[in-house]
């Protein structure tokens, strides 16, 4: 909630000032050539720094008898104000230490006052000024705005600077870009207000009113201008101008105007006669005019620049992101209360939404009554049948900003009838929580006894159509929807099938079972947990099998299943034979190889990517394999290769269940028996990796959650969201 | 011979005398002109320094403060009066002056015009504030070119010295 009420000023204050803000930054992106054209010209004294008024003046008064003005500008260029030897104005930069011509100062360039009039005014005199003044007030709070939306967005100050997850380079670039240029334009904003505000006398500026007592001027005793004290101790640094007595007549003085105060000195005593410091405003103005033109300092100039720079790619990528996230919103055809599929959307910029409408639009060509909304108008669903949920996460796990009531309300709306869901997530790995909230969404929902699951819980990392495509393959198998699979194979764009030679195969054992083993011809990169797609029918129907890397082969463990078109077809291939098919990388099932210790955990078929996995473990992770078959028969194809695997240390512990046979235990009892294994595994970082059956797969979810729970004090999910728990079922 | 050199030292003398009352009449002198302004809050003062003949009408202009074209129209009768005839300024042209400054500019006058009923006026304008026809106006005359005049509007004083 608290998220949109920031995201929603950002925005309305970045609508109700671009245009000027464009105008604004484009003029002042000109302007901060200014102060660096001016810096680069050759009208500073080497001696500036170590050059007193007692030293200056003298020089200066001797060399130019009727000097009237000196002025030290921000570069600190000596300009003074005399006349020459004909009597006619003279205006020079000057060398304080020696009075040496060094220069004569140019007229302010025409294009430069013309764009500075722009900037400050817009050429509406007052009106203008207050416009700009007030767009630099918004501009600030825009600015602050975003800093909060940062902290949010990285959960703490703390990690402001933590790395941020690529959604879309206009939504990436606008927060690690923001996040640099937050400083400066913060300060832009807040110095340009403050001139506006000393402009229109909201901050009262006192002018200095010096009062010179005449009657207490002294003409005695006389001083040399090199000695007055005051002279002395004042180096040009500190001096803004020098005003020298009009005529000799002791009344005259000479005004020192000084960074921070104003003197008035007798010309002829040296007394200080009046010493007024400039005021807290006027102070205030003046650094804000320096930070606000970049004019005292060349790198301030130039990071100003790169700054009003960003402010035009804020607006732009801004706008991209509003746009984005509002096309996004589509229109339902039917009413939350009809409709049979309701897809509830969790997305922070619209990404997740378009995969949603994917589906959304599928089911709406088929006929189906499909409605689509946000999670956060989750109610009830009176004539819903299938519950689709996606959502990606925000920040560190948390919920996106249309998400975050979700739970709450699943709690308030428990469904009337019963219903399937699914939930899929999406996320990015560059993200230590992974999917978290889809995570906790999905165990949520299976704690609600009128919701069954259709499916584990589907991830999406990086806006994988591979991924999304995996969990529609088997979203639309489970729910006996076929999905116009055109669309989900035009997504995957150009499907490039490579050859593989299928080496050797086994013949089907009494649990139909068998092995294979194929290898790539054009040496494709792959790895054991990946998965292999064939094409059965040479049509857009996919099917994906986990595969085990075994040297350099593939290898494949598929159940026979009736009239089933991949194991079908599979089953009739025969040695040396050829085969078009391609390699899905299935980066989430990987083996951890930076974990200490890995558990695997499968049932029949599921066997496969880890048979591969533990041919590869040649780092010496502590690996234990929990597997589960009906019978012993079916395990004795394995036994032979992971026996050897065990004798060469790839893998320290095989437990074995058989479901038919002997104990009659399913490898959920084996993993309830050590419990407290597995307990202190997750906690010392472990992973443990499922392949198998989903109903497999669900009792195991069940029961490590328990495990977790009582034995780490933390859900399964907390595990799930940093990647100790890697699943692969079907 | 005493008296061809009495008349030639009478004759020299006679010239000299002659040049210098020439260059007296005919001639010009440049004066330094100090203009303190007041206190007050608001855009630096454009001010134009003109001569104005006996009858009122502007003479010549005789320093302009403010650079910026732009504000001349602000400047009304002076703007007024050199819209059609156009004048060369860019010689006597400086920074406009900000509250509380001052500001030191040398004016040339022509020796004819000094006692012979011509005015100095300063004209001031201020953006988005009032505009001063007769910040100071004082007539042309030695005494006033040596000493202090007070102003009525954004000048606090006008003070000359010969330069």
């Amino acid at each position: 909630m608290t998220i949109s009420i920031w995201r929603y000023s950002h925005l309305a204050l970045a609508i109700s000032s671009f245009i000027l803000l464009t105008l604004a930054s484009l003029t002042g992106i000109i302007l901060a050539f200014e102060p660096i054209t001016q810096k680069v010209q050759p009208f500073r004294s080497s001696d500036f720094e170590q050059v007193t008024l007692a030293k200056a003046l003298p020089v200066l008064k001797k060399k130019y008898a009727d000097i009237s003005e000196l002025i030290v500008d921000q570069n600190g260029f000596v300009l003074i104000k005399a006349t020459d030897e004909e009597g006619e104005a003279l205006e020079a930069y000057v060398d304080p230490a020696n009075g040496n011509i060094l220069g004569k100062p140019a007229r302010k360039s025409d294009f430069f006052e013309w764009v500075t009039s722009f900037h400050r005014s817009l050429f509406l005199h007052e009106t203008g000024r207050f416009i700009i003044g007030l767009d630099a007030f918004l501009l600030s709070l825009i600015t602050i705005s975003g800093l909060i939306l940062v902290i949010q967005r990285q959960r703490s100050i703390k990690r402001f600077f933590a790395k941020i997850a690529r959604d879309s380079w206009a939504q990436y670039y606008h927060v690690v870009l923001g996040r640099l240029s937050l400083i400066p334009i913060l300060i832009i904003a807040l110095s340009g207000t403050y001139l506006s505000l000393l402009r229109f006398k909201l901050v009262e500026e006192k002018k200095i009113a010096k009062e010179v007592n005449f009657d207490a001027i002294r003409s005695t005793p006389q001083e040399e201008l090199q000695n007055i004290e005051i002279f002395k101790h004042t180096p040009l640094s500190e001096v803004e101008s020098v005003e020298f007595p009009f005529s000799e007549d002791v009344e005259d003085y000479y005004t020192l105007k000084l960074v921070d105060r104003e003197i008035t000195v007798n010309q002829v005593t040296g007394d200080v006669l009046t010493e007024v410091p400039l005021s807290k405003a006027t102070l205030v103005g003046k650094l804000s005019l320096n930070l606000h033109t970049g004019r005292t300092n060349a790198i301030w100039a130039v990071v100003l620049m790169i700054a009003a720079g960003n402010i035009l790619f804020f607006i732009y990528s801004g706008f991209v992101i509003t746009f984005k996230r509002r096309k996004n919103l589509g229109k339902n055809r039917y009413s939350a209360d009809d409709a049979r599929f309701v897809i509830l959307v969790g997305s922070e910029n619209g990404t997740t939404f378009k995969f949603a409408k994917i589906v959304h639009e599928q089911l709406l060509a088929k006929g189906e009554k499909s409605f689509i909304t946000e999670l956060n108008r989750y109610k009830q669903f009176p004539k819903a049948e299938q519950l689709l949920l996606m959502t990606s996460t925000y920040g560190l796990g948390e919920a996106p900003s249309n998400a975050d009531r979700f739970l709450s309300l699943l709690k308030k709306y428990p469904q009337q009838q019963k219903l399937n869901f699914s939930v899929l997530g999406f996320g990015s790995h560059a993200y230590p929580d992974f999917c978290r909230f889809a995570y906790e969404v999905n165990n949520e929902l299976t704690l609600q006894d009128w919701a069954s699951a259709l499916l584990e819980v589907h991830t999406v990392n990086d806006k994988s159509i591979d991924e999304f495509n995996l969990w529609m393959e088997a979203w639309s198998s489970q729910a006996n929807i076929s999905l116009e699979q055109k669309d989900s194979i035009n997504l995957t764009a150009a499907v490039n099938l490579e050859k593989f030679r299928v080496l050797a195969i086994t013949d089907a054992r009494k649990d139909e079972t068998f092995l294979l083993r194929i290898e790539s011809l054009s040496s494709a990169k792959f790895t054991s947990g990946d998965l292999l797609a064939i094409y059965p029918a040479g049509d857009h129907r996919e099917r994906l099998y986990s595969v085990g890397k075994i040297g350099k082969e593939i290898q494949l463990s598929v159940k026979l299943h009736e009239n089933g078109l991949g194991s079908g077809y599979l089953k009739k291939l025969k040695e040396g034979e050829e085969i078009q098919a391609r390699l899905v990388s299935n980066s989430h099932f990987h083996f951890p190889e930076s974990s200490p210790s890995v558990i695997l955990i499968a049932n029949g078929t599921g066997i496969a990517p880890f048979l591969g996995m533990i041919a590869e473990n040649r780092r010496g992770t502590s690996v234990t394999l929990y597997c589960g078959f009906r019978q012993r028969s079916s395990f004795k194809v394995y036994e032979d290769f992971l026996d050897r695997q065990h004798a060469e240390g790839r893998v320290q512990r095989i437990e074995l269940a058989l479901s038919r046979e002997e104990n009659k235990q399913y490898v959920s009892n084996l993993v309830e028996r050590d419990a407290s294994f597995i307990a202190g595994s997750l906690a010392n970082k472990g992973v443990i990796m499922l392949c198998g059956s989903l109903s497999m797969q669900k009792d195991m979810i069940t029961l490590l959650n328990n495990i977790c729970t009582t034995q780490n004090g933390k859900d399964l999910s907390y595990y799930q969201s940093h990647g100790q728990l890697l699943m692969d079922c079907y | 011979m005493n008296k061809i050199f009495g008349a030639v030292a009478a004759a020299l003398l006679v010239l000299t005398i002659s040049t210098a009352s020439f260059a007296q009449k005919s001639g010009s002198s440049k004066y330094k002109c100090m203009i303190q302004m007041t206190n007050y809050m608001g855009e630096g003062a454009y001010i134009v320094v003109s001569l104005i003949d006996s009858k009122g009408a502007y003479d010549k202009t005789l320093y302009v403060m403010g650079s910026d074209k732009k504000w001349y129209p602000d400047l009304k009768e002076w703007h007024k009066a050199f819209a059609k005839k156009k004048q060369d300024i860019s010689a006597i042209t400086g920074a406009s002056v900000a509250g509380g400054d001052r500001s030191v500019h040398v004016i040339e006058v022509e020796n004819a015009k000094i006692n012979a009923g011509y005015k100095l006026r300063f004209e001031s304008a201020v953006e988005d504030n009032k505009y001063q026809l007769k910040d100071v106006e004082v007539p042309l005359t030695t005494e006033t070119l040596s000493g202090k005049n007070e102003g009525t509007g954004y000048i606090r004083y006008v003070r000359f010295m010969p330069n």
